[in-house]
């Protein structure tokens, strides 16, 4: 087979049906662009929620009566638990005098308490590479065993609430995108069958004149390709295109500048592109192969 | 010249019934050798069209065997007819050719489906065209033909590839006396040359006086068979 004759025929057939194909590609693009947009949302949610579970510091508070002593096998304790970045601890002291920091000039209203009423804490900070909610649970979990640990306080109910939240929007958005997926499979698989109808008699004058099914095939494949791989690039096109928007709409905003939005990672972006293109060539290739048969 | 007569075509006992009428060709036995040229005649529905039809596999037989160029048709699969076809050029009774495509692009067609460079399908296609007289309407699209030029461009694409057989399906029936008798003369050339030709035909005046063999087929019955 000679690929030259492919192209020129696939190009002379997407002259002679552009409109079928511009809707093929459209419907195809349609269905990559709500793919991707789910995504997008979903993405940025869970990267909220894991940037802000890094920010979260956990705070262990010690029993009153723990003596000075231990305070450095604690810390060497706390130190050696897998995950755990720095430690820092705080005296009674030190968190009075912070206390006294913070409330500035309302600071007579600690006159006359002790300075040691606050519980001695440690500081600790997760490992960013190795961060996870599970882990900052477990690590939670060991150190509020220990007889010395009075309570460890990392937010905990923040983290479940958004962690629910995120998980939710992700089912949602793989339901919708199995839904999706469905949808397009059908619509496609018409859009295809259409295109095959249409053209049934040049199929029927080229298999009387010798062709295989082989050389049928080519031209309608390689249209495919093109149809998956325009539409998805078109769909990311536009979704970039609008998450730039958003994204600069979001850092002029003031209460929202920290926020700072993510564009999806190469791999989902290669993997719509990789999905979107072989799902139209196989589904024109099941589509010819049943025209083929009879 | 060859002395010991090859058959090219071989059919024994073909029955042909179309779902549920009446059988269109009824115990068909017959043997054309290679590089003979047969008219096939006979009324309107006799089973001349369905005959051909058989032999390039475009309607399979419900009975009998068919041989054609050591290729048994009865046992011939799917993914084998493709080449059984590059062996038969056929002209059909309706042309079928591709309205929207030039006439280049229709008859190129026979010569691309055997993965031909472009300048060979170019250089063949041109001078085939030239050979039937078209060659200033090159470029026109088939649908805005006449119908006596659509047949010689069915005529041309059945011929470019210059397969072994052709089966001719009354391939003079929209032409003049003048273009008849260039078709046939273009028929003779082929023949000359080796190809063997089957000339279905309701005009009689294409074989009385020649000394060709003729097939007259009458209700689906092979009815007369006169040796040339
Ligand atoms: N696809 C088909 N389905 C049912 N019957 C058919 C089909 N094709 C042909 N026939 C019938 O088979 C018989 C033979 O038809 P065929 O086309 O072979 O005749 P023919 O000799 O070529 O006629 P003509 O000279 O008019 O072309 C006719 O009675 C026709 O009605
Ligand atoms: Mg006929």
């Amino acid at each position: 087979m000679i690929p030259g004759t492919f192209f020129k025929r696939a190009l002379r057939d997407l002259k002679q049906n552009l409109f079928t194909h511009l809707m093929t590609t459209g419907v195809v693009a349609f269905s990559c662009l709500l793919f991707v947009i789910f995504g997008l949302f979903s993405f940025n949610l869970q990267q909220f929620v894991e940037k802000f579970g890094r920010e979260l510091a956990v705070v262990v508070y010690l029993k009153k009566d723990v003596s000075q002593e231990k305070i450095p096998s604690l810390y060497k304790r706390i130190n050696a638990l897998d995950g755990v970045e720095s430690v820092e601890f705080i005296s009674s002291e030190d968190a009075y005098r912070e206390l006294q920091a913070f409330l500035k000039d309302e600071k007579e209203i600690l006159e006359g308490v002790d300075p040691l009423f606050l519980p001695p804490s440690f500081q600790v900070e997760i490992n960013r590479a190795v961060f996870n909610i599970d882990k900052v649970k477990k690590i939670a979990e060991i150190m509020s065993q220990w007889p010395e640990v009075a309570k460890v306080q990392y937010g905990q109910e923040w983290v479940d609430r958004l962690e629910a939240i995120s998980q939710v929007t992700r089912n949602i958005v793989i339901i919708a995108g199995v839904l999706l997926l469905l949808t397009a499979t059908f619509v496609v698989s018409n859009t295809i069958k259409l295109t095959v109808y249409a053209r049934q008699e040049e199929i029927e004058i080229m298999r009387l004149v010798g062709a295989t099914n082989g050389f049928i095939q080519g031209p309608f494949l390689i249209e495919a390709f093109f149809q998956g791989f325009i539409g998805a690039s078109f769909a990311i096109l536009v979704s970039w295109l609008l998450y730039r928007y958003l994204a600069e709409s979001v850092s002029a905003t003031p209460l929202l500048k920290d926020m700072d939005l993510h564009f999806l990672p190469m791999e989902y972006v290669g993997g719509v592109l990789a999905v979107s293109t072989l799902f139209c060539v196989l589904g024109t290739y099941i589509a010819l192969r049943r025209f083929l048969k009879s | 010249m060859i002395s010991i007569e090859q058959p090219i075509i071989q059919m024994q006992g073909v029955e042909k019934v179309y779902g549920g009428y009446s059988p269109a060709l009824k115990g068909v036995d017959l043997e054309i050798s290679k590089g003979e040229f047969v008219f096939l005649t006979g009324p309107s529905g006799s089973g001349k069209s369905t005959l051909l039809k058989l032999l390039f596999c475009a309607e399979r037989p419900t009975g009998g065997s068919i041989v054609v160029d050591d290729m048994d048709l009865s046992t011939l699969s799917g993914s084998q007819i493709p080449y059984l076809r590059r062996k038969v050029g056929v002209i059909f009774q309706d042309f079928k050719l591709l309205p929207n495509y030039t006439v280049f692009d229709n008859v190129a067609l026979s010569l691309e489906v055997l993965g031909l460079t472009r300048k060979q399908v170019e250089k063949r296609v041109t001078a085939i065209i030239e050979s039937v007289g078209l060659l200033e309407k090159i470029n026109r699209l088939a649908v805005q033909l006449s119908g006596g030029e659509q047949q010689r461009v069915a005529i041309a694409r059945a011929v470019v590839n210059r397969p072994p057989i052709i089966l001719a399906d009354e391939p003079t029936g929209n032409l003049d006396r003048a273009r008849t008798t260039e078709v046939v003369e273009l028929m003779n050339e082929l023949n000359a040359r080796g190809t063997t030709i089957i000339f279905a035909t309701h005009d009689e005046t294409l074989f009385t006086n020649t000394h060709r063999r003729v097939l007259t087929l009458r209700e689906g019955i092979l009815e007369r068979d006169q040796k040339g």
